[in-house]
């Protein structure tokens, strides 16, 4: 319950920044694309769990590996040194195992994906006329859509399982960025630290949760929390 | 000029969208070392008979043994006609006189499904199987006992 007001808090700033874009002149739009890392536990000790169910030793060739961290935000210059606005973020990771040999294979695939909604800050610490080093801060709606599909290929047979999941979690992330102004546009990095809250992973067919394998009591989530590297492009819109 | 550049922008940054997604194109692949060859021994009430005579039916005992690997199924039959089908390793079946049309000997076919112990995915999960056959002449005599 204390997520799902905090998820709805993060929509919540959406309109308010909306009204505060709206009250101030001089904006644009930043687009910025990287890499994050994610801590993803409950989804690398399913896949664990899942590779032991093989029947011959498989191996698990990625793991939730650092991946793609793109968003897009746009803003408005409330102040001097704060800007202010909102915008979507998206990040994608995930795992495989698999075992194969001259008779046959066993495959088994997750993709997770968060796409984030919400309020974006930033407070320019100190910078001149072209470059300018700010701290950022985030405040997002993650939905999260994971999907495990396991299928194999032997002789003759063949079969696929095939389950998706999604959650819903409060986001909210924190980082620095230093930028460099050009005429018509400004190139800069960024790097931050993203937590994630959270959210139970619940079936899309049928609505029940995922429960942890080796403890029923347990609901597995999907968990972004990580760091972020990104190179950015500022374009200023009248 | 702008709105052009930034048309540009979303385009590009639309079109490698379809790059973000995870993926991971390799294979665990393995030679897998097979083990020895699994010894299969079957025995029946029959081996010891010569073309045993099914006057009204005749009782089939049976019993195999898998050493070094696993047993998986079973069929027999006379002729073209199926009697008996069990994933049973021991038991027992009749044959009846109604299966043969004319007097006189026929084949009955056991035929054994066991694990091939080729330490492959296929051996493991039971989709790969050997398959031996066991012949065994049996005299029907229709009209009636003797």
């Amino acid at each position: 319950m204390k997520r799902f007001r905090m998820v709805l808090l993060a929509l919540a700033l959406l309109p308010l920044t909306a009204r505060l874009i709206s009250a101030q002149g001089g904006g644009g739009l930043k687009i910025s694309a990287g890499i994050a890392s994610f801590r993803m536990d409950d989804l690398k000790s399913l896949q664990k769990y899942i590779l032991s169910t093989y029947p011959l030793q498989g191996k698990i060739t990625s793991s939730f590996p650092p991946y793609t961290y793109t968003s897009i935000i746009y803003f408005r210059q409330l102040y001097d040194q704060v800007r202010v606005g909102g915008g979507y973020s998206f990040s994608t990771t995930g795992g495989k195992s698999s075992y194969a040999d001259y008779s046959g294979r066993l495959i088994t695939e997750m993709a997770a994906t968060s796409h984030r909604l919400g309020a974006y800050v930033a407070y320019a610490v100190t910078g001149g006329d072209r470059l300018a080093l700010s701290l950022y801060g985030t405040a997002e709606a993650n939905l999260s859509s994971v999907t495990v599909e396991s299928y194999y290929n032997i002789l003759t047979y063949s079969n696929r399982l095939y389950n998706h999941y999604r959650s819903v979690s409060p986001t909210g992330t924190i980082g620095l960025e230093a930028t460099y102004s050009f005429k018509s546009f400004a190139l800069g990095i960024q790097a931050g630290y993203l937590v994630d809250l959270t959210g139970r992973l619940k079936n899309t067919d049928n609505g029940n949760e995922l429960q942890d394998p080796d403890d029923p009591t347990h609901v597995l989530t999907s968990d972004w929390s990580g760091w972020i590297a990104q190179a950015t492009v500022t374009i200023p819109l009248r | 000029m702008r709105s052009y550049r930034l048309f540009l922008m979303l385009i590009l940054l639309w079109s490698g969208l379809p790059g973000c997604f995870f993926t991971d194109t390799s294979v665990y692949q393995t030679e897998p070392v097979a083990g020895d060859p699994p010894n299969l021994t079957v025995s029946t009430n029959l081996d010891t008979l010569v073309d045993p005579p099914v006057n009204d039916s005749l009782e089939v005992i049976y019993g195999i043994e898998v050493s070094g690997g696993k047993f998986y199924y079973m069929f027999a039959d006379v002729g073209e006609n199926p009697v008996f089908e069990s994933d049973s390793s021991s038991g027992s079946f009749w044959i009846r006189s109604s299966l043969a049309t004319t007097a006189g000997v026929d084949t009955l076919m056991l035929e054994i499904y066991y694990s091939t112990n080729t330490n492959t995915l296929a051996d493991k999960v039971g989709y790969d199987a050997n398959v031996e056959q066991f012949k065994y002449p049996v005299d029907f005599n229709l009209g009636g006992a003797k």
